[in-house]
C-alpha cells in the first residue's frame, strides 16, 4: 500500500469520514458521482467500485457495460460545506475496464493520453484558467429571462454585493480543498464573476475545474442564489469564457522562454501557437461544445472568431501576455476561445495535441494581429488572410469530422460518440422555434 | 622425444615455443639483451593466459623504464602476478608500461584495500585535485590513475590468489561507489564558495546496486538531492545539477588518461527526457503516480551508493514499499509478458550465438527471471528482498521458491558466465559480453579460465554446457517448482506452497489458479512412465501457454489431449522429442478454441503439427481429388459425405493451426477455406449422384452445376461462414424435363441434407437464397429458366450479385452457357445509367438503417458496420457494374483483385485503395480470429475484455494493448467510411 493510500485511509479514520464521494466525468463534462462507506474504501483502492458504464453518457453501449471507478488518492479531499466533522470527502477516479486496462471512454485516460505523449517528448504541460460564471436571483424557470445578482460592471467592488460575499466564500472553500486561487473579481456583465485558477499541470487544473463548479453551485445553494456556467445566458451582455493561460515545461525550464528572442517567445512556443492556429477550427466543437458556446462567440468583445494570435490582443484567438523580465518561468499563451462549459480533460487534451502538432511538424507561425479584429471589415480581414472560427456548433462539427488530429486524440470512441451526441444536440436545436421568431414573425406575417 | 630433448638442450627460440609464446623468435634477442634476465623467469611466463603478451610487456617496460622491473623479476610473487595479470590483461599491461610506479602494487602484501578505505582515498584525492583552475583535467586524471591502480589490485586477488567471483564483483562494486564519491568530491571543490548548501546521494541502480559489478559496464545512478538548511530548493536543484553532471563528466569524459565508465542516470523518473537530479519527494510523487512496472523492477537493486548517504538510505527507504506493492498493480500480469519477451527478442541477430548477455538464457535474463520471482513472492517474504542476484537466488531455494538443485546448478552457470564475461572484459577493459571467435582469443581466455589442455576447446564445451542449462531458466525457476508443489512425494525439503503456488500461477497470467494446479497434479501425479515424461514436459509447456492468450484453455486443452492420447505409444514421446511440435500445441491451445475443438473431436490430428511442411494449406486440385476419391470409396452416400466432413475437419484444423502460428496472410486464408469448401462440395456431390444414380438404376438425366456466390464466390471465405450457392442444372438431350428436375433436386436435397446432419464434424450449410426469387424460387433450375429469368425479372441488385458467382462444382460445359447469360448482366455494355445509380444508393443506404441489429455498435459491426465490410465491397462493385464492360481486369469475382486492377488502371487513388483495401482486410482478419478464439462466428469487434485480449494477441498486439485493438479498427474503417462515402454516394 503507498503512503498515499495509507494517507487517505487514515484521514478518513481521523476526521470521521462518513462518505467518500468517488467522482469521475462523463464525456460531456458533467460530474458523476458514487458515494462509498470508509469500510469499502480499502477494496476501491485494490480493485476498484463496479457500476453499469450504460448508464454514463458515452461511456458504453449496453452490452459493454461493466466499468470499474479506481479512485486516485493524490486527489483526496474532504469536502467542507458539509462540516467538519462527520464529514464528506471526495476522490477523483480513473475508470477502467473489468480487467484493469484503462477505458477509452474515461475523458480523464483521454488527457492522460494526451500528457504522456507530450511526457515522451520531454514536456510537462502546465494551464492556468480563468473562469467566468453568473450570478442569477432566481433558480431558472423555463421561459423566464434570467435576472442577475446585481448591475456591476468590470472590477465593479459593490459594496455588501453578493457577488463579493459569494466570492470570499467561494474562494475560502476552494482553498479549504487544495486547489489555489490567484485572482477574482467581478466581470463585465452584470452577476458577472471570474475566478482564476493558479496555474498546475493539466490533469490537476482540469479536475480542479470540475471541483471547481461544483464548490460555486454549492456557495451560490447556500446563498440563495443560481449559479451557471452557461456560455452566453443574456442577450445583451458578454457570456461566461474560460480564457486558459498553457505553458510548456521541460524539466524545470519553461520551453516557451528564450531569452532575448521577440517577446521572449522560443521556437517551440511559436510551433505550438502555429499548431493551435493551424487546427483551431477543428478543435472547436470540443472547446466550445454547445450550441449557445457560438452564441458567445460571435458576440464580439472579448470572445474571439478569428483565428489569429497578437501580442496582448484581446480580440485574438492566441493572446500573448506583456511578459515581465527576469520572469522566464511565466511565459505563456493564452487561448481565448474556450467557454466555462467545456469538458475540461477533452478541451485540455486537444489543445496539447494541436499544440504538439506544431512541434512535431514545425509548422510556420504567420504574423500576429495587431488590430483589433473585430473592428476590421470582412474585406480587411480577407487581406490579412484570416479565417473564421466555426460560427455554430454545426459548422463545428463538420470540422472536427474530417479531423484526424481530433479523432487521435479523443480516441476512436469518445470521437464517435461525441459527435453522434452533438449532432442530435443540432438537430434538436434546429427543430425549436423560438421566442425571437414568435415574436418577430407571428404579428406580421 | 624426451631423450633427445634431454640430450641436447632447447635453442631459447623452441623453448619459448614450448612455452606457448607465439612468435617466439621475435622475443629471443630481446629478451637476451636485459641484464637482468635469467630464463627461471620462463616458468611464470609459460604458465601465463598469453605468455607473449607478457614478454612484449616486459620489453616495452625495459624501454620505457630499465629501472622498475628488475626489482619485481627478484621478488617470485611479484614477478608470478606480473605474468599472470599481464597475461591476462592488455589493458592493465599498458597501464603498468604507462605507470612503471604501479610495479610497486605487484608487491602489496595486503589484500587490496577495503570499500572505506578506498572511499576515503579517493575523496581526499578529488578534494585535492578538484581545486585545479578550470580547464585542467587533473581530477580527471587523478581518479583514472587511482581507478586503474586499484583495478590492478582487484585483478591480482581475482585472476592470481583466486577470488570467487562474488567477492570480486563486491570490489568493483566498492571501487565504483569510491570513484564516484571521490568525483563528487571534486565536483564539489569546484563549485564557486557562496553555492546554495544542498545534500546530493547517488543511488546504485542495476549491478552496481546490487554489489555485483563487471570491470567495466556503465554504471548506473539515480541522484537524489535535498536543499540544505534554508536555501530555496530551486537553486538547491540547479547546483546539485551542475554537480551530478560534473560528476558524470569526471568518471565518463576521455583525458590523457583514458576514461573510467560511463555514469547511465537514464533510469531516473522519465528517464532521459526527466531532470537529472530531484528531490525525495519529487521522486516518491512520480512512483506514486507515473512510473511503469520495470521502473520499479529496477528499484529493486537500489542502493545509497556514495555522497549523502544518510539520504541515500531514507531514499531506498522511501521507494521500496512501491516495489513490493509492484505485484498488485492493474496490468502487472501483462506488463511482466511483455518485459519477458523484450528480453528474449533484444538480441543483435550479429553475435546471437556468441552472447553471454542478452537473448534467451543470457545472463540478463537469470537476473530478470530472479527478479520477477522476488516481484511476485517478496511482497509476502521479507526474506527474499536483496538486491543482489546471487543471493536473492539463495534465499529462494532456501525458502522453497524454486528447487534448490536447480537453483545450485543455475547459480553455478551464473558464476562460471560472470567469470567468464569478466576474463572477456579484463583484456582490453572494455565492456563486450560476446565470446571472441578467434582461436588465440579463445586460447588466451581458457587458459585464464584454467584450461590447460585445449583451453579454446574446453573453454567453449563448458561454455555451452552452462548456457545449456541456462536456457532452461524458466523451466526451472517459474514452472518445476509448481509440480513440487502438488507433488504429494515429500522430500523434506521446503517446496512451494499453494499460497505461494497459486501467487506465481496468477503472475503468469492463468486465471484460475487453483484448477491449473489440479490439471498439473492430474497430469503429473503418479509412478507410470507417463507422469514421468509428463513431469519433464509440463514445466516447458506451462512456459508456452503462459506466453498466450489463453493459458488455463491451454492447459485445460492439454490435459484433454493427454487423457485422450496419453496411452498411445507416440504422442509423449512426440511432444517430447520434438519440442517444437509441442511448443506449436501449446499455442494453438491456449489461444484458439476453435482449433481446440477440432483437434478434441480427433486428438491424433496432434501428429499435423509435428511436420512443419504439413503445417501449410494443401493445393486445390490434389485436395478435391482426394475428397472425391475418398467418396467413391463408399456405397452409400451417407458414409461418404461423413468420411468427406472428416477431411475437411483434418483440413480446417489444419488451417486454422497454422493461422495462429503465424504461416498465414488473410488472402491466404480465404483462398485455403474456399478450396477445401469446394472439395467437400465437390465429393459430396460425387456421394449423392452416384446414391441417385443407383437408385434409379441409371445414369442422371441432367448435368448439375454449383455456382458460388457472395464471398464464397469471391474466394473469401471465413472460418465461420455459411457457403452461399446456387444450384444450376441441363438435361441431357433427349431426357424429361420433369423427370429431370426431380433427378436434379433429389441430389440437391441430399447432398445438403448430409452436409448439415449432425455429427461431431463441424457441418458446412449451403444457402441458397442468392438463387432467383430467392426462397421462393425453385431449389433447381435448368440453364433455359435461369437464362430467362434474369433476361425477364432480374432487379438490379442479382446483377450485382452475379458479379461474385463463379463455378464451385458440376459440369464446366454448363457453367459456359451460364457465363453466357449472366456475364451481359453483371458487365452491362451500358455501365450504370443515373437511375440505376440512383437505386443503387438507395438500396445501400436503406440497408444501413436496417440491417444492422438492434443496439449494435456501427463503429463495432465488420460487416455491415461504418466501413466495414459491405462499404468496401460496394464501393468495388459499384465500380465494376460501371466499368467492367470496358476493363476486363475488373472482371473477377475477387474484391481484392477488382480493388486492385481499379487502382492499376486509375479508377481508384492510390491512397484510397488503400484505406480500402487495409479497412477490408482488418475486418475480414478480425472476423477469422474472432471464430479461432471463440469458436463461434461474431460481426462484432469483441467487447469482452478477454475475448478483445485474447483476438489482439493473435492479431500481434502485446498483452495489455487491447483498447489499442479498438482504436485502430475504428480509426482504420473511419477512414473507409470516408472513401466510401466519397466514392459511393458521390459525396464531396
Amino acid at each position: 500500500m503507498d503512503k498515499q493510500t495509507e494517507f487517505v485511509l487514515r484521514t478518513v479514520e481521523e476526521r470521521d469520514i462518513r462518505f467518500v464521494r468517488l467522482w469521475f466525468t462523463d464525456v460531456l463534462g458533467f460530474l458523476k458521482s458514487v458515494a462509498i462507506a470508509p469500510a469499502e474504501l480499502e477494496s476501491a483502492f485494490t480493485e476498484g467500485i463496479g457500476f453499469d458504464g450504460s448508464a454514463i453518457q458515452g461511456f458504453a453501449r449496453v452490452q459493454e457495460a461493466d466499468m470499474l471507478a479506481m479512485p486516485d488518492p493524490g486527489t483526496f479531499q474532504v469536502l467542507p460545506w458539509r462540516g467538519e466533522s462527520q464529514g464528506v470527502a471526495r476522490m477523483f477516479c480513473d475508470i477502467r475496464m473489468p480487467d484493469g486496462s484503462p477505458s477509452f471512454a474515461d475523458p480523464r485516460y483521454v488527457l492522460k493520453r494526451a500528457l504522456s505523449k507530450a511526457a515522451d517528448q520531454g514536456f510537462t504541460f502546465y494551464t492556468h484558467p480563468e473562469i467566468e460564471f453568473f450570478l442569477f436571483k432566481q433558480p431558472h424557470e423555463p421561459g423566464a429571462v434570467p435576472v442577475p445578482v446585481d448591475e456591476g460592471g468590470y472590477f465593479d467592488h459593490t459594496p455588501q454585493g453578493v457577488g463579493y460575499d459569494f466570492r470570499r466564500q467561494a474562494i475560502q472553500m476552494l482553498e479549504a480543498m487544495g486547489i489555489s486561487v490567484e485572482f477574482s473579481h467581478h466581470e463585465g456583465a452584470p452577476g458577472q464573476q471570474e475566478i482564476d485558477l493558479r496555474y498546475a499541470d493539466a490533469l490537476t487544473t482540469a479536475d480542479n475545474i470540475m471541483t471547481f463548479r461544483l464548490v460555486v453551485k454549492e456557495v451560490a445553494l447556500e446563498q440563495g442564489v443560481t449559479a451557471s456556467f452557461m456560455p452566453k445566458p443574456l442577450r445583451d451582455h458578454p457570456g461566461s469564457g474560460m480564457h486558459t493561460h498553457l505553458s510548456l515545461f521541460e524539466g524545470d525550464r519553461n520551453a516557451f522562454f528564450e531569452a532575448g528572442a521577440e517577446l521572449q517567445l522560443s521556437k517551440v512556443a511559436r510551433a505550438f501557437m502555429a499548431g493551435i492556429l493551424t487546427h483551431a477550427a477543428e478543435i472547436t466543437a470540443v472547446t466550445n461544445q454547445w450550441v449557445n458556446s457560438y452564441k458567445r462567440l460571435i458576440g464580439g468583445g472579448e470572445a474571439p472568431a478569428w483565428v489569429c494570435w497578437g501580442h496582448n490582443n484581446r480580440s485574438a484567438l492566441l493572446r500573448v501576455p506583456m511578459y515581465k523580465p527576469d520572469k522566464g518561468n511565466s511565459t505563456r499563451i493564452e487561448f481565448r476561445a474556450m467557454d466555462s462549459a467545456a469538458n475540461p480533460y477533452l478541451a485540455y487534451a486537444v489543445l496539447l495535441a494541436a499544440g504538439l502538432k506544431g512541434i512535431e511538424e514545425g509548422y510556420e507561425l504567420p504574423d500576429g494581429a495587431d488590430d483589433d479584429v473585430w473592428s476590421l471589415s470582412n474585406a480587411e480581414r480577407r487581406a490579412l488572410g484570416l479565417q473564421p472560427l466555426p460560427a455554430s456548433l454545426n459548422q463545428a462539427i463538420q470540422a472536427m469530422e474530417r479531423s484526424e488530429l481530433v479523432a487521435e486524440t479523443l480516441g476512436e470512441h469518445v470521437f464517435d460518440f461525441f459527435l453522434r451526441n452533438k449532432r442530435a444536440e443540432w438537430a434538436e436545436y434546429r427543430r425549436q422555434v423560438t421566442a425571437y421568431e414568435l415574436d418577430r414573425y407571428l404579428p406580421v406575417l | 622425444m624426451s631423450d633427445i630433448r634431454a640430450g641436447r638442450p632447447d635453442s631459447p627460440a623452441a623453448r619459448l615455443a614450448r612455452l606457448g609464446v607465439a612468435d617466439a623468435s621475435r622475443f629471443v634477442a630481446g629478451i637476451a639483451e636485459l641484464p637482468w634476465w635469467d630464463d627461471g623467469l620462463l616458468d611464470e611466463v609459460g604458465d601465463a593466459p598469453d605468455p607473449s603478451a607478457v614478454l612484449r610487456t616486459v620489453l616495452q617496460l625495459h624501454e620505457r623504464d630499465p629501472q622498475q622491473l628488475p626489482a619485481t623479476a627478484a621478488d617470485p610473487r611479484a614477478w608470478r602476478r606480473f605474468a599472470q595479470v599481464t597475461g591476462v590483461s592488455q589493458a592493465l599491461a599498458e597501464h603498468l608500461v604507462r605507470h612503471p610506479e604501479h610495479l610497486a602494487i605487484l608487491a602489496e602484501d595486503a589484500p587490496p584495500p577495503d570499500g572505506e578505505d578506498l572511499r576515503a582515498q579517493l575523496v581526499a584525492l578529488g578534494t585535492e585535485h578538484g581545486r585545479a583552475p578550470a580547464g585542467s583535467n587533473a581530477a580527471a586524471d587523478a581518479l583514472r590513475v587511482a581507478n586503474r591502480a586499484a583495478l590492478l589490485r582487484i585483478a591480482m586477488a581475482d585472476v592470481v590468489d583466486g577470488d570467487p567471483f562474488e567477492r570480486t564483483a563486491a570490489r568493483l562494486s566498492d571501487l565504483a561507489d569510491a570513484v564516484l564519491d571521490g568525483a563528487l568530491a571534486a565536483a564539489r571543490a569546484q563549485l564557486p564558495a557562496d553555492a546554495p548548501q544542498v545534500r546530493l546521494a547517488i543511488i546504485g541502480m542495476g549491478k552496481s546496486g546490487g554489489r555485483e559489478l563487471n570491470y567495466i559496464s556503465d554504471v548506473d545512478v539515480i541522484f537524489v538531492a535535498e536543499p540544505g538548511p534554508g536555501v530555496d530548493e530551486a537553486d538547491a536543484l540547479r547546483t546539485a545539477s551542475t554537480l551530478a553532471s560534473t560528476v558524470m563528466r569526471l568518471c565518463g569524459g576521455h583525458t590523457g588518461e583514458g576514461s573510467i565508465w560511463e555514469v547511465d542516470a537514464n533510469l531516473r523518473p522519465e528517464g532521459r527526457a526527466g531532470a537529472l537530479v530531484r528531490t525525495l519527494r519529487s521522486h516518491v510523487g512520480y512512483y506514486e503516480r507515473w512510473a511503469k512496472t520495470w521502473e520499479f523492477q529496477a528499484l529493486l537493486k537500489a542502493r545509497a551508493a556514495a555522497g549523502d548517504l544518510a539520504l541515500g538510505a531514507a531514499y531506498v527507504d522511501a521507494v521500496l514499499p512501491f516495489v513490493w506493492a509492484a505485484a498488485d498493480r492493474d496490468g502487472f500480469v501483462a506488463d511482466v509478458q511483455q518485459m519477458r519477451q523484450r528480453v528474449e527478442r533484444h538480441v543483435p541477430a550479429r553475435d546471437a550465438d556468441r552472447q553471454l548477455k542478452l537473448g534467451r538464457g543470457g545472463l540478463r535474463d537469470v537476473e530478470f527471471s530472479v527478479q520477477l520471482l522476488q516481484l511476485v513472492h517478496g511482497r509476502s517474504d521479507v526474506m527474499l528482498r536483496s538486491p543482489n542476484t546471487l543471493t536473492a537466488l539463495e534465499s529462494l531455494a532456501t525458502w522453497g521458491y524454486v528447487g534448490r538443485e536447480d537453483a545450485a546448478s543455475l547459480a553455478g552457470a551464473y558464476r562460471f558466465l560472470r567469470t567468464l564475461e569478466h576474463r572477456i572484459q579484463l583484456h582490453r577493459l572494455v565492456r563486450s559480453h560476446v565470446v571472441p571467435r578467434e582461436d588465440e582469443d579463445l586460447r588466451r581466455l581458457g587458459r585464464a579460465m584454467g584450461f590447460a589442455r585445449e583451453p579454446g576447446r574446453e573453454l567453449t564445451e563448458a561454455w555451452q554446457r552452462r548456457a545449456h542449462e541456462v536456457r532452461r531458466i524458466h523451466e526451472k525457476l517459474f514452472y518445476r517448482p509448481l509440480l513440487e508443489a502438488v507433488a504429494r512425494l515429500d522430500s523434506g525439503q521446503a517446496r512451494l506452497t499453494p499460497q505461494a503456488a497459486r501467487e506465481r500461477l496468477d503472475a503468469l497470467g492463468f486465471r484460475d489458479p487453483v484448477g491449473a494446479l489440479q490439471h498439473i497434479e492430474a497430469l503429473t501425479i503418479g509412478v507410470s512412465r507417463r507422469a514421468a515424461i509428463q513431469r519433464t514436459l509440463l514445466p516447458v509447456m506451462l512456459g508456452w501457454f503462459a506466453d498466450a492468450p489463453d493459458p488455463d484453455a491451454g492447459l485445460l486443452g492439454f490435459r484433454r489431449v493427454s487423457d485422450a492420447l496419453g496411452a498411445t505409444p507416440w504422442f509423449l514421446r512426440l511432444l517430447r522429442d520434438e519440442s517444437a511440435t509441442a511448443q506449436r500445441l501449446a499455442r494453438v491451445l491456449a489461444s484458439s478454441r476453435y482449433s481446440s475443438e477440432l483437434l478434441l473431436r480427433a486428438p491424433e490430428g496432434v501428429s499435423l503439427l509435428a511436420d512443419a511442411a504439413e503445417l501449410r494449406p494443401r493445393q486445390s486440385g490434389p485436395l478435391t481429388t482426394e475428397f472425391v476419391a475418398t467418396a467413391d470409396r463408399y456405397d452409400d452416400a451417407a458414409g461418404a459425405v461423413a468420411s468427406v466432413r472428416a477431411l475437411r475437419r483434418r483440413e480446417l484444423f489444419r488451417i486454422s493451426a497454422t493461422d495462429i502460428l503465424g504461416g498465414l496472410t488473410v488472402d491466404d486464408v480465404g483462398n485455403a477455406l474456399t478450396d477445401v469448401a469446394d472439395a467437400t462440395i465437390a465429393g459430396a456431390l460425387a456421394a449423392a449422384v452416384s446414391e441417385v444414380e443407383q437408385a434409379r438404376g441409371g445414369m442422371l438425366p441432367t448435368r448439375l452445376l454449383v455456382i458460388g456466390m457472395g464471398r464464397y464466390g469471391g474466394g473469401e471465405i471465413g472460418y465461420g461462414s455459411d457457403a452461399d450457392v446456387v444450384f444450376v442444372h441441363d438435361p441431357l438431350p433427349g431426357a424429361d424435363d420433369r423427370e429431370a428436375a426431380a433427378a436434379a433436386t433429389l441430389v440437391v436435397n441430399t447432398l445438403r441434407t448430409l452436409l448439415d446432419a449432425p455429427s461431431t464434424d463441424p457441418p458446412l450449410a449451403l444457402d441458397t437464397d442468392l438463387r432467383p426469387e430467392g426462397k421462393q424460387g425453385p431449389l433447381v433450375r435448368t440453364v433455359t429458366s435461369y437464362a430467362t429469368y434474369y433476361d425477364r425479372w432480374r432487379s438490379f441488385w442479382e446483377a450485382q450479385a452475379l458479379l461474385r458467382a463463379d463455378r464451385v462444382a458440376g459440369d464446366p460445359e454448363v457453367w459456359g452457357r451460364v457465363r453466357a447469360t449472366i456475364d451481359p448482366i453483371r458487365w452491362p455494355a451500358q455501365g450504370v445509367p443515373t437511375d440505376q445509380l440512383r437505386e443503387i444508393r438507395r438500396l445501400k443506404a436503406r440497408m444501413e438503417n436496417e440491417r444492422l441489429p438492434r443496439g449494435a455498435d456501427p463503429t463495432l459491426h465488420t460487416k455491415l458496420g461504418r466501413g466495414g465490410l459491405s462499404d468496401v465491397e460496394w464501393v468495388i462493385q459499384l465500380l465494376q457494374l460501371q466499368h467492367a464492360h470496358e476493363v476486363p481486369e475488373l472482371r473477377t469475382t475477387r474484391t481484392l483483385a477488382a480493388l486492385e486492377a481499379a487502382r492499376r488502371i486509375g479508377l481508384l487513388e492510390p491512397t484510397d485503395a488503400d484505406v480500402l483495401s487495409e479497412a477490408w482486410r482488418m475486418a475480414t482478419r478480425i472476423r477469422n480470429v474472432v471464430m479461432l478464439v471463440r469458436g463461434r462466428p461474431s460481426d462484432l469487434v469483441p467487447t469482452d475484455v478477454h475475448e478483445l485480449a485474447a483476438v489482439g494477441r493473435i492479431l500481434g498486439y502485446a498483452p495489455g494493448e487491447t483498447g489499442a485493438l479498438l482504436e485502430d479498427y475504428r480509426r482504420t474503417t473511419r477512414r473507409a467510411r470516408g472513401v466510401a462515402e466519397r466514392l459511393f454516394y458521390g459525396e464531396v
